[in-house]
């Protein structure tokens, strides 16, 4: 990683800074404040338009979507972005105006229809006030006639007629009035009552004492009229709101030109927020970042043939960002490492060792050719028909590798769909095959062959372990840590080499066994040594030295967790075999066969969603804690370029 | 008699011990995605992998007391003796019991997981890791009574 100081002059600033953006080669660094002499040009009110279309639009397309859901479901998003020429985006530019305008209606739409539907809603709850008062042939807000005073309203209790009458004569005996029950439920009475003028007061009164409320919406129409308005209202509202949804599916067609607005917006944005961040001065302005030391050259070339500039290069800090560069096979891993962190300063890029164990140990507990076949065939069409973008590609590669890998576990262990080609075979003739027999090459079953297969698994995590354990080795002789390198590691790696010729020793021969054991003796003595140097009493070096062989205990838990390679393979297999077994079950008839097939497609499903997730989580899991573990620092930053960051479109790079 | 009957019950127990394990795991942990989910939906495929890391528990039951019945009988092999079923139902309470509890534990570990991935994704890796770290004591139980299972036919007992 290098350096990189732009100096170019204002008036190349905008092509300068397009042409920076298309080929992605550099980032831009951002500081806070300005150098002497320098201004900063304060564009955020334009940065602030850009970011509301952005918005818009989205929200434009999300209101598309709840009317017409884009075609292509679950598949889609492994899709690639469309490829745009860049002369286009001229094109783009001068639609883009209409391109809002459309959004701003879809908007608009959108709001006429959810202020219908709240509309509707109060207008239900007027209706089912008035529902009452349906049979009132006067305004409910009426209050009196000539010579009566009018009361319209109800009690909290159920009466009838004659016990309202008792009800009211019994709370005041002076008062004459004349009722009529419009309406009463269960807590409800809706009733009229007349009384002469002269007694209104009294009247008031009375009613007060029992609970008498007039209606919450008092109108100057009879209630039969207003309730046939608001209905009327209610279905014109209905209709205006189908109007509206029509017209929003009437713009679907532009779902295609707001993405690539959106995208055009998105973009600008990027730019003109790095722009925000630039030193000015009256006739030049000043780019600083970094750029990978292999595209140097490329970015002077640039550059010079765009506009006016000079450019600088010097060796980046040490807090600069990180480009990881791999080849073919273990690129797709990069995206399981930068899941953990960059790798730090100090750290050796492990992409290469991370991806040759991902691939060998997810096959290993994966573990079935069947299973294997089927992800390889996916991933392929997938990249083939799909053409997905590069993340998502590496991703798919990533799952690629490791189908290759199941295959051949699978055929180790002897293991398609399970024992389904012995199940197959022995269901149609009545045989009792096994798979063992039918394949003609030597296999390992997990199940029989446990022990084995164990022993197996912690020597590879042995090899695992020592692999990444060699990477410090390296980290520490490249920054020069003697002591580091070969007494904390390198004494350490010796040990486990100890160990593991005493363990072989045990199984084959005792002259392995002593040579073994003479091994882990020596390292035990160079650690007891060794390990305290950096106190400084004499007490503390044997503290130190004692204590560092207690971490053999860590080694051993670690190397006990590679039982998890036979673990999951078993897994896989037995799971396999189980359904196999079931789908047999109803015999050999037409009901037989398509219960067969119905169990063998579902299960096979079943097992390969629950142990693909499993062998995945848990190769992540080797790879993070036993032996990054070891060696690995992380903390970096990822080199991340100033670049088109679009999410519709891609536009190609002019060659 | 012979020992058909506590093999049975040894393959019972492996199955359902470590099978409330992870039920109880994999439901508190759904429970805590599904309100993850309500909130941000894309996050769908984080929380799935979550979700089911207590579930492998019940798996390790599961293959234990099958394999159990494919060598007592009942699927195939022969009948065991007396001394056989004893040693299939002792050997299946390793995964039985460390399945249970490992299996509760896991859960508790994925719904804290889960509540560090909803407020930031980048923290999904750690909280994979770290909800794995349980995984290890049920693997150890496992392996405990996948050894001494695959042996006990040809014990002389």
């Amino acid at each position: 990683m290098k350096s990189v100081r732009i100096i170019a002059l204002r008036q190349d600033r905008k092509r300068l800074l397009e042409h920076l953006q298309d080929s992605a080669l550099m980032q831009i660094s951002k500081s806070e404040k300005s150098r002497d002499g320098f201004n900063r040009v304060d564009l955020s009110s334009q940065t602030q338009v850009f970011e509301r279309n952005v918005n818009l639009t989205e929200q434009a397309l999300k209101i598309l979507a709840s009317v017409s859901p884009e075609k292509g479901g679950m598949l889609a998003s492994f899709k690639g972005r469309q490829e745009v020429d860049p002369d286009e985006i001229g094109v783009i530019a001068s639609n883009s105006k209409d391109v809002i305008a459309v959004c701003t209606r879809l908007t608009e739409l959108d709001k006429k229809r959810s202020d219908n539907a709240a509309e509707q809603v109060r207008i239900k709850t007027q209706l089912a006030q008035l529902e009452a008062w349906q049979n009132l042939d006067i305004p409910l807000n009426t209050t009196e006639t000539q010579s009566t005073a009018v009361f319209i309203g109800s009690f909290p209790t159920l009466y009838t007629e004659s016990a309202l009458k008792e009800a009211i004569a019994a709370e005041n005996p002076k008062l004459c009035f004349e009722t009529e029950i419009q309406h009463s439920e269960a807590a409800m009475t809706c009733a009229v009552i007349f009384v002469p003028k002269s007694q209104k007061q009294m009247a008031e009164e009375t009613l007060r004492a029992l609970s008498f409320a007039k209606p919450m919406s008092p109108t100057s129409k009879i209630p039969k009229t207003k309730a046939e308005r608001l209905r009327e209202k209610s279905e014109r509202l209905t209709r205006e709101t189908e109007e509206a949804t029509a017209a929003i599916e009437g713009l679907v067609e532009h779902r295609h030109d707001i993405q690539i607005t959106q995208d055009y917006f998105r973009i600008r944005t990027d730019k003109y927020k790095v722009i925000n961040g630039l030193d000015h001065s009256k006739h030049v302005f000043i780019i600083e970042g970094y750029v990978p030391e292999e595209d140097c050259e490329k970015l002077e070339k640039l550059c010079t043939r765009v506009a006016t500039c000079a450019l600088e290069f010097w060796d980046a800090p040490e807090d600069a960002p990180v480009k990881l560069k791999n080849n073919k096979f273990a690129e797709p891993a990069q995206s399981i490492l930068t899941m953990y962190s960059p790798p730090g300063r100090a750290d050796i890029d492990p992409t290469p060792v991370l991806a040759f164990f991902f691939y060998f140990f997810f096959g290993m507990m994966f573990s079935d050719a069947g299973y294997g076949v089927l992800m390889v065939v996916a991933t392929t069409l997938m990249i083939k028909f799909f053409k997905p973008d590069k993340k998502m590609r590496n991703n798919l590669k990533l799952f690629q590798y490791c189908g290759v890998s199941t295959i051949l576990w699978g055929l180790v262990f002897g293991s398609i769909f399970g024992d389904a080609p012995a199940t197959i075979y022995n269901y149609f003739t009545g045989a009792n095959g096994t798979m063992a027999q039918m394949l003609p090459w030597p296999t390992l079953d997990p199940q029989k062959d446990a022990l084995l297969l164990m022993i197996v698994s912690i020597a590879f995590g042995l090899v695992h372990i020592l692999v990444g354990m060699g990477c410090k080795f390296i980290m520490c002789i490249r920054q020069k840590d003697w002591g580091g390198a070969f007494f904390d590691t390198g004494l350490w790696m010796l040990m486990l080499v100890g160990f593991a010729v005493l363990a072989a020793g045990i199984a084959l021969s005792p002259a392995l066994l002593t040579v073994g054991a003479v091994i882990a003796i020596a390292c035990a003595v160079g650690l007891l040594l060794t390990q305290g140097r950096k106190s400084k009493s004499i007490g503390g070096k044997i503290v130190g030295g004692l204590a560092s062989l207690y971490d053999v205990t860590g080694y051993i838990s670690d190397l006990l967790s590679y039982s998890r390679l036979l673990a999951l393979g078993l897994t896989t297999g037995v799971m396999a075999q189980v359904f196999n077994m079931l789908s047999t079950m109803m015999g050999r008839s037409v009901v037989g066969f398509i219960f067969f097939i119905l169990i063998f497609v579902v299960g096979h499903l079943v097992n390969i969603g629950l142990n693909a997730l499993g062998s995945y989580v848990h190769t992540m899991r080797l790879q993070y804690v036993e032996m990054f573990g070891k060696f690995y620092e992380g903390g970096g930053k990822e080199f991340e370029p100033f670049s088109l960051q679009s999410k519709y479109i891609k536009i190609q790079e002019d060659k | 008699m012979n020992g058909m009957f506590f093999a049975l019950l040894g393959a019972s127990l492996a199955t359902a011990l470590a099978g409330i394990g992870s039920a109880k795991g994999v439901g508190s942990a759904a429970q805590t995605a599904m309100g993850v989910l309500s909130e941000d939906s894309s996050k769908f495929g984080k929380m799935l992998v979550l979700t089911l890391l207590p579930g492998t528990q019940g798996l390790y039951g599961f293959i234990v007391g099958f394999l159990i019945l494919v060598s007592c009988g009942v699927l195939g092999g022969a009948m065991p003796t007396m001394g056989q079923g004893l040693a299939f139902c002792a050997a299946s309470l390793a995964i039985g019991l460390g399945g249970l509890f490992s299996g509760i534990a896991q859960g508790k570990a994925a719904v804290s997981g889960i509540a560090m991935t909803a407020k930031d994704d980048a923290n999904f890796s750690k909280g994979m890791v770290s909800v794995t770290l349980v995984e290890i004591y049920a693997l150890l139980a496992f392996i405990v009574s996948l050894l001494v299972v695959i042996q006990i036919p040809s014990l002389k007992i």
